[in-house]
């Protein structure tokens, strides 16, 4: 009990506002009384507290939330796996980077739900069952399609990219001087300067990526060929006019990108303590 | 032949307006091993780029650099040099900046660490191995930065105004650590300043520059004993020569 009151005292000021709209919320819906335009706080809530229970036939939240997930942690690691690399090589290499800048600049404004309806068309719906050639076993492959990985992949790569390049970048020529003068010769001199440098900033890209991607992972599922996933649901929901499971799939959604941001956060701050400090 | 020759050394750079910016003009100087040289100059004389030159880290525009029996080409392990600003790596402490160099060279972990731990005693940094950078005062940080650099332990060492930063009392005890440590390992130092009292304190030898063009303009052999006095009589007159020839070339 003392915990909590201590919790509650030092994040009070944080609670403040959470707290003031949950109150507008279920003071609108005692004023609108229309559960099917605004649903009351309780019942949009107590939903947490049964994760196994079915919602409209098509399985319960956490089915949803793992299928989402897996989505994003196969398309955010294709990202992770090709930009980082590709990012740290141009940081390095000039001819290089001025080579592809041109399309990276002109593909990173390009909102990736926009590739959604292309995806499509050249993915189908197919997934990454059929691509090992499983056809018709329901198993959790089946539900990542690629058009899918592509979009997830898609909204990370650029903040993945664009950030490490800066960071290699933006490594102190201090730095670099110092410790070819210790006998630091170029692999070493990679490993010990030149990524340590720029850590922070790529962590920085991975967290924005993440974040990119849980967006458009929700987006992409909202679309035809989907059939499972927290946006699938929320569009289920919405076709049923299900006001409850709509907006609950919507907080679900919230709650888990802002732990996923926060994840990566704590890394953050626990490998680049001395950037924040460094005067 | 002298340890270390500069030889009518000239450095030019291109200003932004392609202006040529004469930084260094016909410098020659040579060293015995085991000298302490200090370079005095107002800021802007060039002080910094001679040691850049020497250190390898760019070339001449023409004239040579010679150490030992080696024309400097680029960065090799015979110099290191300390930079005016501060240097250590961020994102290491105390125990692993000072260590860089042993790691590199493969140095096992128990031997490296008994090594660092002489050296960080030894500038008196001890109790702070696990700290951070951000975590050291200023002075600290240049402390750990020279034991870095003695970790690598090169020939030729070469400082970039390292005290400057501290206030007179600590600069003092700095001074007088870092004699004891060249008495003791032997090295061949240059070590660049614009205080006065301190290039007389520690030289053996003093070249005073001047600005716009770059250029030796006196060399000044100090002879006196060490421990030296700073109320002694000779050194308050070395000091005051140094002082005139300052003012003489900035009118
Ligand atoms: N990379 C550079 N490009 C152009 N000018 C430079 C460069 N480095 C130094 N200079 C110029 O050379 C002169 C000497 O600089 P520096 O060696 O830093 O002087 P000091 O260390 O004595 O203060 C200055 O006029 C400075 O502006
Ligand atoms: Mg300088």
């Amino acid at each position: 009990m003392k915990t909590v009151f201590n919790f509650c005292k030092k994040h009070a000021v944080s609670l403040i506002l959470p707290l003031c709209i949950i109150l507008f919320w279920e003071v609108a819906a005692k004023v609108v009384d229309n559960r099917a335009l605004v649903p009351t706080v309780e019942s949009v809530l107590k939903r947490f507290f049964h994760p196994f229970a079915d919602l409209l036939g098509i399985g319960n939240y956490l089915h949803h939330i793992f299928a989402s997930a897996f989505r994003v942690i196969i398309g955010f690691c294709m990202a992770v796996v090709i930009a980082m690399p590709l990012g740290l090589i141009s940081g390095r290499v000039p001819i290089l980077s001025r080579m592809i800048n041109p399309v990276i600049e002109f593909l990173r404004p390009i909102c990736p739900i926009a590739w959604i309806p292309f995806a499509l068309v050249i993915f189908k719906t197919y997934s990454v069952a059929n691509l090992f050639g499983v056809q018709y076993t329901r198993s959790i492959f089946g539900d990542i399609q690629i058009g899918m990985l592509f979009v997830i992949f898609y909204g990370g790569f650029f903040p993945i990219f664009v950030n490490t390049v800066y960071g290699v970048t933006s490594a102190k020529n201090i730095y670099i001087e110092s410790a070819q003068l210790l006998g630091c010769g170029k692999r070493q001199l990679f490993k010990r300067v030149i990524l340590p440098s720029a850590l922070p900033s790529i962590l920085t890209g991975l967290r924005i990526g993440l974040g990119n991607s849980w967006m458009v992972i929700i987006a992409a599922e909202m679309l035809p060929g989907s059939e499972a996933g927290l946006g699938h649901l929320i569009m289920y929901a919405y076709e049923l006019a299900d006001m409850d499971i709509m907006i609950f799939s919507v907080i679900l959604v919230g709650i888990i990108g802002s732990l996923l941001s926060h994840g990566v956060k704590l890394i953050e701050n626990k490998t680049s303590t001395w950037q924040a400090k460094e005067r | 032949m002298s340890f270390l020759i500069i030889d009518k050394v000239n450095k030019v750079y291109t200003g932004k307006t392609n202006e040529e910016i004469v930084a260094l003009q016909d410098i020659s100087l040579s060293c015995e091993q085991g000298e302490f040289i200090t370079i005095v100059g107002s800021t802007g004389c060039g002080k910094t780029t001679l040691l850049r030159l020497i250190a390898g880290l760019e070339q001449p525009s023409s004239g040579t650099i010679t150490i030992g029996e080696n024309a400097v080409t680029g960065i090799n392990e015979e110099v290191t040099l300390v930079f005016q600003q501060y240097s250590l790596f961020p994102w290491y402490n105390v125990l692993d900046n000072i260590g860089f160099s042993l790691e590199l060279k493969g140095v096992d972990k128990h031997e490296r660490i008994e090594r660092v731990q002489k050296l960080i005693s030894l500038v008196g940094l001890t109790g702070f191995e696990k700290s951070f950078p951000y975590e050291l005062s200023g002075g600290m940080q240049q402390r750990a930065a020279i034991a870095r650099a003695l970790a690598y332990n090169p020939k030729v060492l070469l400082l970039d105004e390292p005290f400057g930063a501290l206030d007179e009392r600590t600069r003092h005890r700095l001074q007088e650590e870092f004699l004891a440590i060249w008495e003791r390992e032997k090295k061949t130092i240059i070590l660049v300043t614009h205080n006065i009292d301190e290039a007389v304190f520690l030289g053996t030898r003093i070249f005073i520059m001047r600005d716009r063009p770059g250029k030796i303009e006196e060399e000044v052999l100090i002879q006196l004993a060490r421990p030296r006095s700073r109320q002694s009589k000779e050194f308050t007159d070395l000091h005051l020569h140094v002082r005139e020839t300052l003012e003489n070339i900035l009118e």
